[in-house]
């Protein structure tokens, strides 16, 4: 690691750990949101992007682990992010099981199926009264943090949450497993040939994915202290993680990041400036999603990326360098002859 | 014999399931595109058909069905033209998905917006409430000719499918579009039509649903959900199959509704998954 890495790494922990004093309440939560949000997507990314699954019902691991981080909380009554690692460890353990059933499903099946997934999910806690049924439960346990500490907890656990998201992916694509799901993505048959384990590949992938989403929801909804089935599973999650990996660009770790800028930025712009409702700036998600599916189904990140000439996050693989000790074929004949 | 009248009010209810799914079946089978915004198209036309009925309130809402699905099967033929046909040919099957999904959003919220969030009917008159006495049970008059109105789509389907000139070119151009080209076929406007039929089938579902029970804007998800599940139990693209799927899911509806009244469709949701789970290729689809 390079001492100019060493610094910014230091720099960006230090600001990290400052910012609260520095900025308004307002302005934290408005970064939390936003910080989650990318880790949401991020998560989407890795599945759609990377192996090959695209999910529809991907809510069901922020609803599952809102409800973990307060189902927990409040019955051990002990201050809620003692309990967090819950949230992302019931979800893995969630997907890994409806992973046997849901992955013979193939495509736009799969797809649906977890849609599916998540309203049986939804209507299941809904019917659940001990879980607060329809109406819901509050956070009281919240308490227990101390209304100081409460909002910039949320916020330092959103950036460590996002910066995990990012550079997890980063890690995990720069692996084995990362390089089998590639492989996977661009040419099954071939990939299969060469044995790679596909089964295994996306499993792997899914139950991460599923775990880090309800990580992000968890702390998502420990910051309103409140959860009713009605927001936790509510479809407009995988919409907007929908969004910000199409119109960032897809199967790209910096793509979610740009993502994610314009889906605040259009959002403040639509409700703020131009005082519209909320049901207005999704009119306007579903139609930019559909323009960019049509005219640029890669996304926004490529383009940029092409015409700056940066590779950032890149986990393109280099084939090693020619090496001299090997003459090059040509020489070898030339020499014999 | 409550529950005989249940089973036999969800084998009547599960026929409208069953032609909720056999849209969808149709655009599976025949271009490999499933269309998210399936249960949108249900719900705006059952808000047309709204509209219509203020337009002309002497009408009965069984007449409605006729502009409603004629309209349904242009919008059905426009969008497959405009927007659907550019991506068809696309290598990545997710294409379509998020392309429909993005469609689904945006139809969901501006229906949301031109038509309040309010739950609506469409009012069916003193038809709503009539019913025949069979055997000792009692069958309500609109379950039953909404049985009938499937089970005659399902036929005049079939026979299209399989009799016609048209049909016989649907399946050429299902099994190989680009062979079907050198016959002089433009599988492109075959995939108009194809559209135009499923959305027209979705519209006399839509209509249907909204005269037994209430939608908001928000009743797409659902719809697409069930036609979804109709559509995979039955096994994929099987016509048949989709009827048998409708009829067993509403069975399971009605009657877990019967003892567990707050169920919605959670045990239809249910069946599913455990269909899922026993068949994955869906109760006619082994072959694959």
């Amino acid at each position: 690691m390079t001492r100019a890495r060493v610094l910014a790494i230091g720099a960006s922990v230090l600001a990290t750990a400052v910012a609260p004093w520095l900025i308004g309440e307002g302005a934290q939560r408005f970064v939390s949101e936003v910080l989650l949000m990318l880790a949401m997507a991020q998560m989407w990314n890795l599945l759609a992007g990377y192996a090959g699954l695209v999910s529809m019902g991907q809510q069901v691991f922020v609803g599952l682990g809102a409800y973990c981080l307060f189902f927990a909380s409040m019955s051990l009554n002990v201050a809620p992010y003692w309990v967090l690692p819950l949230a992302p460890l019931v979800c893995a353990l969630v997907a890994a099981v409806i992973a046997l059933f849901l992955f013979r499903l193939r495509e736009a099946y799969f797809a649906i199926g977890m849609w599916v997934f998540s309203e049986i999910v939804s209507l299941l806690i809904s019917k659940s009264e001990w879980l607060g049924g329809e109406r819901g439960m509050g956070l009281r346990t919240a308490r227990l943090v101390g209304a100081r500490w409460l909002e910039p907890v949320t916020f330092w656990l959103s950036v460590a949450i996002a910066a995990g998201a990012v550079v997890g992916t980063y890690l995990l694509m720069k692996s084995r497993v990362g390089l089998g799901l590639m492989t996977v993505r661009d040419n099954d048959l071939a990939a299969t040939s060469i044995g790679v384990d596909v089964w295994r590949n996306r499993f792997i992938a899914f139950v991460i994915s599923a775990a880090g989403t309800g990580l992000a929801g968890a702390v998502s909804f420990s910051a309103t202290l409140y959860v009713a089935p009605g927001f936790a599973f509510d479809p407009n999650w995988v919409v907007a993680m929908m969004f910000i990996v199409l119109m960032g660009g897809i199967g790209t770790l910096e793509g979610p990041i740009l993502g994610t800028i314009i889906y605040f930025a259009l959002r403040e712009i639509v409700t703020v400036v131009f005082k519209l409702s909320g049901s207005w700036y999704l009119v306007g998600l579903g139609a930019v999603a559909m323009a960019a599916m049509l005219y640029a189904p890669a996304g926004l990140w490529p383009m940029v990326r092409d015409r700056l000439g940066i590779e950032w996050l890149s986990v393109r693989r280099h084939p090693p360098a020619r090496t001299q000790d090997v003459a090059p074929i040509e020489s070898q004949v030339s020499a014999r002859a | 014999m409550i529950w005989v009248e249940t089973i036999v009010n969800g084998i009547l209810f599960g026929g409208l399931y069953g032609l909720l799914g056999v849209g969808l079946a149709l655009i599976v089978g025949v271009m490999r595109v499933v269309n998210i915004a399936h249960g949108e198209f249900m719900v705006l036309s059952a808000f047309l058909g709204v509209s219509l009925a203020g337009l002309l309130p002497g009408l009965h809402p069984l007449a409605l069905l006729v502009p409603v699905v004629l309209i349904s099967f242009g919008l059905g033929y426009v969008l497959q033209a405009v927007i659907i046909n550019r991506i068809v040919t696309r290598p990545d099957p997710f294409a379509a998905i998020l392309l429909t999904f993005g469609l689904a959003v945006a139809m969901r919220n501006l229906m949301l917006e031109g038509y309040g969030a309010d739950p609506r009917t469409l009012t069916a008159g003193t038809l709503a409430q009539a019913s025949v006495r069979v055997a000792g049970l009692s069958i309500g008059v609109l379950p039953l000719l909404t049985l009938g109105v499937a089970v005659v789509l399902f036929v005049a389907l079939q026979l299209v499918v399989t009799r016609t000139q048209f049909g016989r070119i649907m399946r050429a151009t299902a099994d190989n579009r680009d062979v079907v080209r050198l016959m002089g076929v433009n599988p492109a406007r075959v995939y108009n039509v194809v559209m135009g039929l499923s959305l027209a089938l979705a519209s006399v579902a839509g209509v249907l649903l909204a005269i037994r029970s209430s939608f908001t804007a928000y009743s797409g998800v659902e719809r697409l959900l069930t036609a979804f599940e109709v559509v995979v139990l039955g096994g994929l693209g099987s016509f048949w199959g989709a009827m048998v799927g409708g009829i067993l899911l509403g069975i399971v509806q009605l009657v877990g509704l019967k003892f567990d009244p707050n169920a919605g469709p959670l045990y239809a949701h249910l069946l599913f998954f455990v269909g899922v789970l026993l068949r994955p290729n869906g109760l006619f689809g082994a072959r694959t």
